[in-house]
């Protein structure tokens, strides 16, 4: 483009073009002078508002010859976009350094954060709820029953003699003759099996209670995860392996399991459960007393009178059931030595052990 | 039970360590509870002293000369009294290694002793149990010989756990036939003696008879010529290290057989047994009797005697009498081995509290065969002893010979899960001393448990017996298949749901014991609060703290709370049963939760935490249900009767959520604002899938009203009128703030209420809020006597 001045006598465009590169000037001059955001839109007010100094060389459109005008309204028009551009990358500019400015504050990260409160769920669930979540991705379902029991289903049904110690209030809580606490959840066995046909596939989480002084080993109350599964062609082998997968999921991969054993009347064959110390993962450690492995549970094979007892008929089904301790498996895994903390819901530990 | 290893090997050569003997006692299903580590002795050799003299210059020393078998005799100077020529005793020679001593030679008052004479406590066993200074043992014993080695002192003493069905295995043998079995060997049946018929001239023969069911069998045998000596020292050492302390012989015989057989007996004094009659019955009332124990008892009908003509010589399995005592004087007497009801001897041993070596074997239920395979054991050890014996007699019921168990290969095979050939098997039961019939290449055995195995009843049993010896470990860990089946998992999963979404909300699960002490009725008492129900009472509480059944959850957050240190609120909950004792003991499932505030500035008719309490269950229950709850005033005994609210879902209550009773509070010492819910699972309404609902996308437009209305008017009321119209394009409606005080007259009060009003199809004018204000606030003063707040 071609700039004239309009005073010598040269063509009325070149003269605007002169005063439109004026205005280009002052307006570039004012925008470097702006240095916040208000003072940007005062510019842009003074130079391009409706009352702006762009207005006034719109007026002088007028004053030119009819044929030269379509030409200067293109011309103006270009240099009101050329001037609004120049405003936008002032503001823009004005913006980043902004920006740059945030970005050269800091805080010290290490400060402690704040939080609304938080919610836990206690240990002994946790050792529940994985162990249950464990056997229901294997098809079990999770009953519970009560914990007022009568003496049938938490001993006679179970093959518990008459005259087993147990019976006689020195290990057992007692209500009336024949009602107790139920001292393991294992009465859920044949109240399961008498109310549904095989195959039965159940885990049964719950309080259980025996008339123990609490001390760092023992609690009156506590809680049990009693599992029994029923079905044609199931053997000790079966228990093994759910059981090793089980330990795998609560304590890590490297885990084993070791049958060891034992006397329940409610099982035959029995065994006691032991798996890979978690603590030492077997090479011996405090925890294991050095054994490497540490006791977790009791099982066996359903003894053919309780299978009888719920109905069932121990040459077509067979199965095994196995108690393990939630309050055990929360010990371990959280390295607690004494029950008692268990019971104890200190906030300050529960927050810690969440 | 403790086991000597150093016994175990009169039956056993083994020459596992202490620790591989544990470890396999374990697999076979004895756990070792404990080990005691025996000292490390050496240096010690049987001597004969062939010469004591005083010492020349110190009237407290002697002076031995001591032979042990080498060239030269030692020169051993001891304080000890009990030394003279001719005994044979344990000799320390120099280098000895002896209970917390090395022995070195040196001068005892100018004489340099060579050695040092041995007594029981440098030698690791009770001093008290032996003799008063030096050790005395047997003359024909052999001199020079290691007495260390001999007596196996080094071996260490296992504490093995017994499950209750073996009790076969409370005794040496037991156990080492056990270890033998899985080590594929037998062991050295411990030798016995039957004597011959009683001569005809016996004319003290001793008559027995039974009056109770639970006396099954009484063998009896007589002995003469008795003599009560010490007992030979290989006896009393094995007693010793079992934790027996040795007596006399006779006593001592006694207590080797029953350690070494689990079988107890009882020797009786038989010159002393009035009548020359001994019969089984119960006690009559009031009978006493003074036992060995030297305590006099009043027995009754609980307790099984043996009593001659005279009166009880004996408790059945638990304490012999005192009368009828074996003393020194005593050269005839008669052995008891029998076999009396195990849950008779139990409940005696406990109504007694007196807890015996013979009682723990008594109340396991001992198999009736043991009885006279112990008296032959005991005849030939008194009569190595020198005493005469006469010929065993039994009464009661005769031994049955134990039917035939056939088990199949088959089903050894499905219940372990893996296949034992019948060599195996019959191997396997032959070292436990079963007898096997069937080919070894039958599938199917005929078994016979032996005469000590009273627990073996069916096949199972014999396959757990095949299963120890051949091995669980061998099992293979397999899954199982996964079975479809009907039982449901509801409850389960309910607690699981609404413990995630409380500790989602910022409650801590607490757990705590469902028995309680009187104390936490007292205080409800105290706060003039009813309880739910009768307070469930255990029978037969082990202590105070543990009488009772909790009838609610609260207390214990209530405790918690007040045990609370921490700044700020203070969440917790608890799932579990509640108990009562009304019509019959019954239990409840149920939730609680508890919010505890500090003390805040609130005027009387608001009560800040109580609305966070209450918004905190709602979304509780919101997430529990689907869908929102309503609130109903209600009241319950512990809540605060005008600030509690039912949260109903569907018209039926839900949960009772609220601040907790003032007084109650103050009975727990607990100083903060209190709020809690109780909810019980039987009330959780069933979980609604929610649908889903088209939201605007139109933008909503919102005003606040301000209103005036009487005090008691409720939030719901107001809500409830502005949305009660047919056609509106009300969104929501949220009470949010209440006024009252001096800038608002006659004790009226100012609620603020937000209404937002939008469209689907179109943005709403203002012109059209405008007049659905203008109607909502129309509809308030007619029906709620509202009115603007200027």
């Amino acid at each position: 483009m071609l700039f004239l001045s309009a005073h010598d006598g040269a063509s009325p465009i070149s003269a605007l073009n002169e005063q439109l590169l004026n205005l280009t000037d002052r307006l570039t001059e004012a925008l470097a002078l702006a240095t916040d955001a208000s003072a940007l839109e005062d510019v842009r007010v003074r130079f391009l508002g409706r009352t702006g100094e762009i207005t006034l060389v719109r007026r002088s459109i007028g004053t030119l010859p009819p044929i030269e005008r379509p030409e200067a309204g293109k011309i103006i028009n270009a240099a009101v976009a050329g001037l609004e551009a120049l405003v936008d990358t002032a503001v823009s500019a004005l913006a980043f350094r902004a920006l740059d400015a945030e970005l050269e504050r800091y805080v010290d990260v290490t400060f402690p954060g704040t939080t609304r409160a938080m919610g836990s769920l206690h240990p002994v669930r946790r050792a529940i709820e994985d162990t249950c979540s464990y056997f229901e991705r294997r098809g079990f379902a999770v009953v519970i029953g009560n914990e007022i029991e009568t003496e049938y289903f938490n001993f006679d049904a179970l093959n518990i003699p008459p005259d087993h110690p147990a019976r006689e209030g020195l290990d057992s809580f007692y209500l009336r003759p024949g009602l107790l606490m139920r001292t393991h959840t294992s009465p859920m066995q044949v109240r399961t099996m008498q109310a549904y046909p095989p195959p039965i596939a159940i885990v049964v989480p719950g309080k259980a209670y025996r008339r123990d002084a609490i001390d760092a080993r023992h609690s009156p109350v506590f809680h049990q995860i009693e599992g029994l599964l029923v079905a044609p062609g199931i053997h000790l082998g079966h228990l093994k392996g759910v059981l090793t997968g089980l330990f795998r999921d609560l304590f890590g991969p490297q885990q084993a399991v070791r049958f060891r054993p034992s006397y329940f009347p409610f099982t035959e064959p029995s065994a006691e459960v032991d798996t890979t110390c978690p603590g030492c993962h077997g090479t011996g450690c405090k925890t294991c007393s050095g054994s490497g492995w540490i006791e977790i549970g009791g099982s066996g094979m359903v003894h053919p009178d309780v299978l009888r007892e719920a109905g069932y008929d121990p040459h077509i089904v067979t199965g095994w059931a196995f108690g393990v301790g939630p309050e055990r498996i929360a010990m371990v895994r959280h390295g607690i030595d004494d029950i008692r903390v268990l019971f104890e819901n200190d906030p300050r530990v529960l927050a810690e052990l969440a | 039970m403790k086991l000597p290893i150093a016994w175990l090997r009169d039956y056993l050569t083994i020459d596992l360590s202490t620790d591989d003997i544990a470890a396999r006692l374990a697999t076979l299903g004895f756990p070792v509870d404990d080990i005691v580590r025996r000292p490390n002795l050496s240096g010690v050799r049987i001597g004969r002293l062939t010469r004591v003299e005083k010492h020349p210059d110190a009237d407290r020393l002697q002076v031995c000369t001591v032979d042990i078998g080498t060239d030269r005799a030692l020169t051993i100077a001891t304080a000890a009294t009990n030394v003279a020529a001719g005994q044979v005793v344990p000799v320390a020679i120099i280098g000895a290694e002896l209970v917390g001593l090395t022995i070195g030679p040196r001068k005892m008052r100018g004489i340099a002793s060579q050695g040092m004479l041995c007594s029981a406590e440098e030698l690791g066993l009770e001093g008290a149990w032996f003799e008063d200074g030096i050790m005395q043992l047997e003359t024909t014993l052999p001199i020079g010989a290691d007495f260390i080695e001999m007596f196996r002192l080094n071996d260490d003493v296992l504490d093995v756990e017994i499950t209750a069905n073996r009790v076969d295995t409370m005794s040496i043998v037991g156990l080492a036939r056990e270890l033998a079995a899985s080590l594929g060997v037998a062991i050295v049946e411990p030798a016995l003696a039957v004597a011959a018929s009683t001569t005809a001239s016996d004319t003290h023969a001793i008559t027995v008879s039974i009056e109770s069911a639970d006396c099954t069998r009484f063998v009896g045998q007589r002995f003469s010529n008795v003599t009560v000596a010490p007992a030979p020292f290989w006896m009393r050492v094995r007693l010793a290290l079992a934790g027996q302390r040795p007596i006399n012989s006779l006593v001592d015989v006694s207590n080797f057989v029953m350690f070494e057989t689990a079988q107890p007996l009882h020797f009786y004094d038989a010159a002393r047994i009035a009548g020359g009659t001994l019969v089984a019955r119960d006690a009559r009332a009031g009978e006493t009797m003074r036992t060995l124990d030297e305590a006099d008892r009043t027995l009754d009908a609980r307790f099984l005697v043996i009593a001659d003509a005279a009166e009880p010589q004996g408790i059945a399995g638990l304490k012999g009498g005192a009368t009828s005592e074996i003393t020194s004087a005593t050269t005839e007497i008669l052995v008891e081995a029998a076999t009396f009801s195990g849950p008779r001897v139990r409940r005696m041993s406990v109504a007694l509290g007196l807890r015996t070596e013979a009682a723990t074997r008594h109340e396991k239920g001992l198999p009736p065969g043991l009885a006279d395979w112990a008296a032959a054991r005991t005849t030939f050890l008194l009569e190595s002893l020198g005493a005469t014996a006469h010929a065993p007699f039994a009464v009661g019921a005769p031994l049955a010979q134990p039917a035939p168990i056939a088990v199949t290969l088959d089903r050894i095979e499905a219940l372990l899960g893996m296949s034992v050939t019948a060599a195996e098997a019959t191997t396997a039961l032959g070292h436990l001393g079963f007898n096997v019939h069937g080919a070894s290449h039958s599938t199917s055995l005929a078994v016979v448990a032996p005469f000590w195995r009273g627990d073996i009843r069916i096949a199972e049993d014999v396959i757990e017996e095949i299963a120890r010896i051949v091995g669980y470990d061998r099992i293979e860990a397999v899954m199982p298949p996964v079975f479809d089946h009907a039982v449901p998992s509801q409850a389960y999963r309910d607690e699981r749901r609404v413990a995630h979404a409380l500790a989602a909300i910022g409650y801590r699960e607490a757990i705590s014991l469902s028995l309680q002490p009187a104390t936490i009725a007292q205080a409800y008492a105290r706060a003039n609060v009813s309880l739910p129900g009768d307070v469930l009472e255990i029978g037969n509480p082990l202590s105070e703290d543990q009488r009772y059944l909790r009838f609610s959850l609260v207390p214990a957050l209530i405790v918690l709370a007040a045990k609370y240190r921490g700044d700020g609120a203070y969440r917790a909950f608890e799932i579990g049963r509640v108990f009562a004792d009304a019509p019959e003991p019954n239990e409840t499932s149920g939730v609680a939760w508890l919010l505890a505030l500090p003390r805040g500035e609130d005027p009387p008719w608001r009560d800040t935490g109580f609305l966070q309490f209450k918004g905190e269950s709602e979304a509780l229950l919101r997430v529990l249900c689907g869908r929102a709850p309503e609130t109903v005033t209600t009241t319950l005994a512990g809540w605060h009767p005008g600030k509690t609210a039912s949260l109903v879902i569907d018209g039926d209550d839900a949960a009772t959520v609220g601040a907790l009773d003032p007084r109650l509070l103050a009975a727990f010492d607990l100083d903060a604002r209190v709020y809690a819910g109780w909810m019980r699972f039987s009330d959780l309404p069933t979980y609604r899938v929610p649908t889903y609902r088209v939201m605007s996308k139109f933008p909503a437009v919102g005003r606040d009203l301000a209103l005036v209305v009487g005090p008691e008017m409720p939030a719901k009321e107001i809500e409830h009128v502005i949305r009660d119209t047919p056609e509106s394009t009300i969104v929501d409606v949220m009470v949010f703030d209440e006024y009252r005080g001096s800038q608002i007259a006659d004790g009226r009060k100012s609620i603020a209420v937000r209404v937002v009003f939008g469209r689907h199809d179109a943005t709403l004018t203002d012109a059209d809020a405008d007049a659905e204000v203008a109607a909502i606030l129309e509809r308030l003063r007619e029906r709620c006597g509202a009115t603007i707040r200027s």
